[in-house]
């Protein structure tokens, strides 16, 4: 046989073979374009307010823990706008715009093929209970990634006291934003306005996971407000629209709260499969998603199955970018889900997954959650932010020796100047100063770092630690659960 | 109807307003911006809607109306405030009550349409606002609460 003859059979297999490969009946297009639902019905708007809850529907679900799928096809969603105060850390009350009245908003959990059928009422105008000082009612609307439609005609603003209902079908899987697309955008998702959809695909995931948490991430921009009004006693946080322009967030947070998911860690048990659906929804930062002390076995890049990595360290989310990341809990410990931009990271974007940890207590949802004891001195307010992120890993105050010492009534056996240089330049006390010599010796010879902390930051942090030991003995408390 | 149809709100003004709105309605559709996030008419509206100004309005019996603004704005503070001050100072238009958005091109005011129709603080705030070259498109009207309508004949 000639060098040209095999040749010739060879492409020509070849060819059969990529025709035979292209004209496979048994792989269908998943995403046929001529098969999905792009024939929405118009809008309407009414002037027909909603009462009741502000979130209704059974896909819905609050906070990290996912409800199972509701199988109906047609999910009923309603999403009412409100203005309020929220808790974004502790002692920071800030003036939210929400939808659903969380922030963020209900999670809605859907599957390809499905039809969702939406509806708002701009509750902005109505006044929350007891509290006078939010926002001025203002028109909104809401904008879902995961739909096709005319923005022209669903996305549209609707004034206080105005509805909004239109439907449309799910025709890719994934996790998806909404958000509030009232200019100025910038200053509606910053306040609160903005949540997602997990569009699972039309049969399943191919995987089995033992658990599934939705984690979204975002920016607050806050300052105390000019006007001075206070909540229960503490200072009113409102946007700070300087900040905002520049992109310096005060807080970067998981779920809407600085380390809440450190105060409440998520359970897992050794073995399991967890399965977390991050959405970073910015407005304005991106995220490097880690979680320390495991590896990625999947990464499906928007939540879709299609676009899957293997065995990452890290997943990079730009502002709406999401990615559904499974894997398995080693062993007993606490698994830190946090930003590895670590300046994100510091401003409260870290949780945990912890064997330790006991289930969510069923509608408990973090802004309904009675405020733990916290300062009301903006200094303090720091300083116990400060010292939440920096020093739970080796500290507690009133939860007993860890790799540190218990810091609870700290101020009353050490100087403010003892503490101030502690604080400032340990590893020069540690050659020179008797208590910190015997510190050191008390505790395995493990050295307190330094934290290039500031002047300021170690005021913030005095004035936190004068704060805890002028409480009732055992009432300030705080404790890292790793 | 839709966000970015802003030429339709003026169906049925008469005459020359209608020949106007028309010719600024097809410029603000096919302009390339007017398809963008915060270009549509109830965008605009946002952009000027103060619900203190709405609730004092429409309390009592007045009505507010919504305008694109037409015409190249210098932006800043300073513009915004001379702009508010003429549509302020235009005759038939409640003292205190013009909103005004450099960022939206749009104005908003209220007035009682009993002692001004629509057509007369129209035409007055097209006059305070020519001084500048700039021309005012009727967008939507609220005459009662939550209710946005297009502007009707006048």
């Amino acid at each position: 046989m000639t060098t040209t003859a095999s040749f010739a059979r060879f492409f020509t297999w070849t060819a059969l073979v990529l025709l035979l490969g292209a004209c496979n009946p048994g792989t269908p297009d998943r995403y046929d374009i001529s098969k999905m639902d792009l024939k929405p019905i118009p809008a309407k708007v009414s002037a027909e307010r909603h009462k009741g809850a502000f979130a209704e529907g059974g896909s819905l679900s609050m906070g990290a823990e996912l409800k199972p799928l509701d199988p109906s096809p047609v999910k009923t969603v309603r999403l009412d706008t409100t203005h309020k105060i929220i808790e974004i850390a502790p002692g920071v009350k800030f003036s939210a715009w929400t939808f659903g009245d969380t922030v963020p908003g209900p999670t809605v959990r859907a599957r390809v093929g499905d039809r969702i059928k939406f509806s708002m009422t701009n509750r902005s105008d109505e006044p929350v209970p007891g509290v006078r000082i939010t926002a001025a009612p203002m028109m909104h609307s809401m904008d879902f990634h995961a739909a096709m439609v005319s923005p022209q005609d669903k996305y549209r603003s609707i004034a206080p006291g105005q509805t909004i209902e239109f439907e449309f079908t799910l025709n890719y899987p994934g996790i998806f934003m909404y958000h509030c697309g009232t200019p100025m955008i910038l200053e509606h998702i910053a306040s609160g306005m903005y949540g997602a959809v997990i569009v699972e695909p039309r049969n399943g995931y191919p995987t089995k996971a033992d658990r599934e948490y939705v984690v979204i991430q975002s920016e607050f921009y806050a300052k105390p407000d000019p006007g001075k009004q206070k909540v229960d006693g503490a200072p009113l946080y409102v946007l700070d629209t300087d900040r905002l322009k520049d992109s310096r967030p005060t807080h970067t947070v998981f779920n809407g709260v600085h380390n809440g998911m450190v105060t409440n860690p998520l359970p897992a048990k050794t073995g399991e499969r967890v399965r977390l659906h991050v959405l970073n929804v910015g407005p304005s930062k991106t995220s490097s998603f880690h979680v320390v002390g495991t590896i990625f076995d999947r990464v499906w890049f928007e939540g879709n199955p299609d676009n899957q990595f293997r065995g990452m360290q890290t997943v990079l989310l730009g502002s709406s970018n999401s990615a559904t990341v499974e894997f398995l809990i080693p062993e007993d410990g606490s698994y830190i889900m946090v930003d590895h931009h670590f300046a994100n990271a510091s401003q409260g974007a870290i949780g945990l997954i912890s064997t330790a940890a006991k289930p969510p207590a069923k509608d408990l949802e973090h802004h309904n959650i009675p405020a733990t004891r916290t300062p009301t001195d903006p200094e303090a307010i720091a300083g116990k932010q400060g010292f939440e992120s920096k020093c739970l890993a080796c500290h507690s105050i009133g939860e007993g020796k860890k790799l540190g010492p218990d810091l609870a009534g700290v101020t009353k056996h050490r100087t403010k100047e003892w503490l101030t240089r502690w604080l400032k330049e340990p590893e020069k006390m540690l050659l020179t100063d008797e208590h910190a010599k015997a510190m050191l010796k008390e505790y395995n010879n493990i050295p307190m770092p330094n934290q290039s902390l500031t002047d300021a930051e170690i005021r913030q942090y005095l004035k936190y630690f004068e704060w805890v030991d002028a409480q009732p003995a055992g009432t300030a408390k705080a404790h890292g659960a790793h | 109807m839709g966000r970015c149809t802003a030429g339709r709100h003026g169906q049925g003004a008469r005459g020359a307003l209608t020949v106007r709105s028309v010719i600024a309605g097809a410029l603000l559709v096919l302009s390339p911006a007017a398809v963008a996030c915060g270009y549509c008419v109830e965008d605009k509206i946002a952009g000027v809607y103060d619900h203190a100004v709405v609730e004092r309005a429409l309390g009592a019996g007045h009505s507010i109306a919504f305008f694109h603004i037409d015409g190249t704005i210098v932006p800043g503070e300073g513009t915004r405030r001379l702009l508010e001050t003429l549509a302020n100072t235009a005759a038939g238009v409640d003292k205190g009550s013009a909103r005004v958005s450099i960022e939206s091109q749009a104005v908003s005011v209220a007035y009682d349409p009993r002692r001004a129709p629509f057509g007369s603080v129209h035409r007055a705030l097209e006059k305070k606002f020519g001084v500048k070259n700039l021309r005012l498109m009727p967008l939507k009207v609220m005459e009662q609460p939550a209710e946005l309508t297009a502007v009707r004949k006048y």
